[in-house]
């Protein structure tokens, strides 16, 4: 039980969301509304698997949202051009590979800090999806047809991959020796190189894998709205703070997956009530936010006697 | 930890009171128990972006109009970008707690579309105000003035700014979101309208979206890259500032003149400085509150598609064309009359 402390913190405080919602307005917490809004979801918890194994090594990516954008933008090129929808949605997670794979590059082998690394895609990546959809279409492009109807059709496609993906990054985590090595670059880089761990090749898959998610997002973002620069937009600050929120330590070294789901709920949660009752777009930016720090403060709090939170 | 144990305890059963104690009922309610008031219309108006004074002062109009309606209760809210993905995300809130109109200045057509019909079949008045949507996703379109008037005014109040028939030199046009209906629609009559002044080439069209920065960048490319250049059209509340900016900053104030579309308060400075003649716009006050007094006309049955006119509270009789409701004529300002208007 005392394993779990902090999860239970967690449920509680998603308890103490949905408990104000049906004080304030019951009609939020009814089945149609809550499956409706959940579609949103599944682009914040696909981010969040990758980000919670990215922070667990000390690291940070801050263009998730911005290579989301970029791959929707290459998706909607492709559907714009006619492509068949399975070349539309390859194309589309090659260039989330490929997002990926240049911030793990720069992060891992040439050995930049993580933080100036995706500050600099963050950019660039919203700056490419910006120019190349001015440049082309400009203008958002209607996914539907292929895409849509895979997505949204009868199988729940998304969950299912969303589902299927967490346990294998919690699998991953917990029960392989990638996953341990990844506890011990959060903890101290250098002996995790002494001690044989392929630090600079686990770290260039995280981040890789991030970049792929962020495809899989871009994809589930499409085929909900449309193929725009603009998908993923801020995104970065629910993903971040649902990893951090859901226990996992900004300073590596700590946290497990199930804290992460739990917080990307927390956040999801949270943002769709003060979104549905305030009816001011600008109040959840501040209310996230500021979940985002008292997580913090509050892992000081619980954690202050472990020297690695110091 | 014992003092989190317990506190966490206190947490989950609270939270396990209070949504089980409630929540079941919430199917019984059949319409916004955060937003419905008795028996009265809620509307929900859209503009393309908060916070812009274009559409903070249209807001104030529409709180004028729902104060002085009893039985409207009014609720304005919008993306902080000119994002369609968000305004359909809204459209799609609004139809989930179950509001009586939803009154829509559309960023792009194509993006709301299927918002708007899943409201509309959900049994939801939809309207649209300022930019129209797809004909079929609503029933009224709001029109601040007509595209001709518009568009050929705009060029009317340059050429003669410029020196009339004889106006001679080129002229770029800075537009907003490429989607966005209106200014596309005023665009097509400026290059018709143009084909009077023989002298007047226009020689770029930018879209910088609904961003004043990026406006003011697209017209210092243009002023460097068109040594020729003697106006531009900033045809958005934030682009002809953006422009006038630019102009001002590139110190050709008197040699290159800016018209437009913008409110008299954000333009002063610019009538001022000499950058900016003539100002051009509608009421748009009066714009937000004919918007709500056509939404809870609509909404209650008084007003139904065929009518002719309408009368809207203090602005009177309202024509209406087709599925248009029609604000009136523009509004120009110089520096002779700008001081009199307050938005």
């Amino acid at each position: 039980m005392k394993k779990f402390a902090y999860e239970f913190v967690l449920l509680g405080l998603i308890g103490v969301v949905l408990a104000s919602a049906a004080i304030l307005d019951p009609l939020f917490l009814s089945q149609n509304v809550q499956l409706e809004l959940s579609s949103e979801i599944w682009e914040l918890g696909l981010l969040t698997l990758g980000m919670t194994l990215i922070i667990i090594t000390a690291g940070i990516d801050l263009s998730v949202g911005s290579a989301m954008g970029l791959c929707s933008v290459s998706l909607g090129l492709c559907m714009h051009a006619n492509l068949p929808a399975w070349l539309c949605g390859l194309v589309c997670l090659l260039t989330g590979l490929a997002a990926g794979a240049i911030n793990g590059t720069l992060v891992a082998f040439i050995k930049v800090h993580p933080l100036l690394v995706t500050l600099a895609t963050y950019g660039m990546y919203r700056g490419f999806a910006e120019g190349l959809q001015s440049a082309t279409t400009n203008a958002p492009v209607d996914a539907s047809d292929g895409i849509k109807s895979i997505v949204t059709g009868g199988f729940p496609v998304i969950p299912v991959l969303f589902t299927a993906l967490a346990v294998w990054t919690a699998i991953l985590l917990r029960r392989t020796a990638a996953g341990r090595g990844l506890y011990a670059i959060g903890h101290n880089e250098e002996a995790a190189r002494f001690s044989g761990i392929p630090v600079a090749r686990l770290k260039f898959l995280i981040y890789t894998y991030t970049g792929l998610l962020a495809a899989l997002a871009a994809i589930c973002y499409s085929a909900r709205r449309s193929a725009t620069a603009e998908a993923g937009m801020v995104l970065e600050l629910d993903v971040i703070s649902a990893v951090v929120v859901g226990g996992t330590s900004i300073y590596g070294g700590r946290g497990r997956l199930i804290g992460t789901l739990l917080g990307v709920l927390l956040i999801h949660e949270t943002r769709q009530f003060v979104d549905w009752y305030w009816q001011r777009s600008e109040l959840t930016l501040i209310v996230i936010g500021t979940l985002l720090i008292l997580a913090v403060l509050g892992h000081r709090f619980l954690f202050s006697r472990n020297p690695q939170t110091q | 930890m014992h003092k989190w144990f317990s506190l966490i305890q206190l947490f989950v059963v609270c939270g396990l009171v209070m949504g089980c104690g409630s929540s079941p009922e919430s199917d019984t309610s059949d319409g916004a128990s955060a937003t419905s008031t008795n028996a009265g219309i809620t509307i929900a108006l859209l503009p393309k972006l908060k916070g812009i004074s274009y559409f903070t002062s249209c807001a104030e109009g529409a709180k004028q109009a729902a104060d002085e309606l009893d039985n409207v209760e009014l609720i304005y809210n919008g993306p902080t970008t000119a994002s369609a993905d968000k305004q359909a995300q809204m459209i799609d809130k609004w139809r989930l707690q179950g509001v009586d109109v939803i009154a829509v200045a559309a960023n792009d057509p194509a993006v709301v579309s299927e918002s708007l019909r899943k409201a509309q079949d959900a049994g939801i008045t939809v309207i649209t105000w300022d930019a129209d949507a797809q004909a079929a996703d609503r029933s009224f379109f709001v029109n601040q003035a007509t595209a001709a008037a518009i568009g050929g005014g705009m060029v009317d109040v340059m050429a003669n700014d410029l020196g009339g028939l004889d106006a001679a030199g080129d002229v770029a046009i800075i537009s907003a979101t490429a989607t966005a209906a209106n200014q596309n629609e005023w665009m097509q009559h400026m290059k018709t309208k143009l084909q009077s002044y023989p002298n007047l080439k226009l020689v770029a069209t930018k879209f910088p979206g609904e961003d004043q920065n990026a406006a003011f960048q697209d017209s210092q490319d243009l002023i460097k890259k068109f040594p020729n250049l003697k106006g531009i059209f900033g045809i958005s509340s934030v682009s002809f500032p953006g422009a006038a900016e630019a102009v001002k900053q590139a110190e050709k104030t008197g040699e290159i003149l800016v018209t437009g579309l913008s409110t008299p308060k954000d333009m002063q400075p610019y009538v001022k400085g000499g950058e900016v003649k003539t100002v051009v716009l509608w009421n748009t006050l009066d714009l937000g509150y004919l918007t709500v007094y056509a939404a809870a006309a609509i909404r209650s049955g008084t007003l139904k598609p065929g009518a002719t006119e309408f009368t809207a509270g203090r602005l009177g009789k309202k024509q209406i064309s087709g599925d248009q409701i029609l604000l009136g004529d523009v509004l120009l300002f110089t520096k002779d009359n700008i001081d009199q208007f307050d938005f």
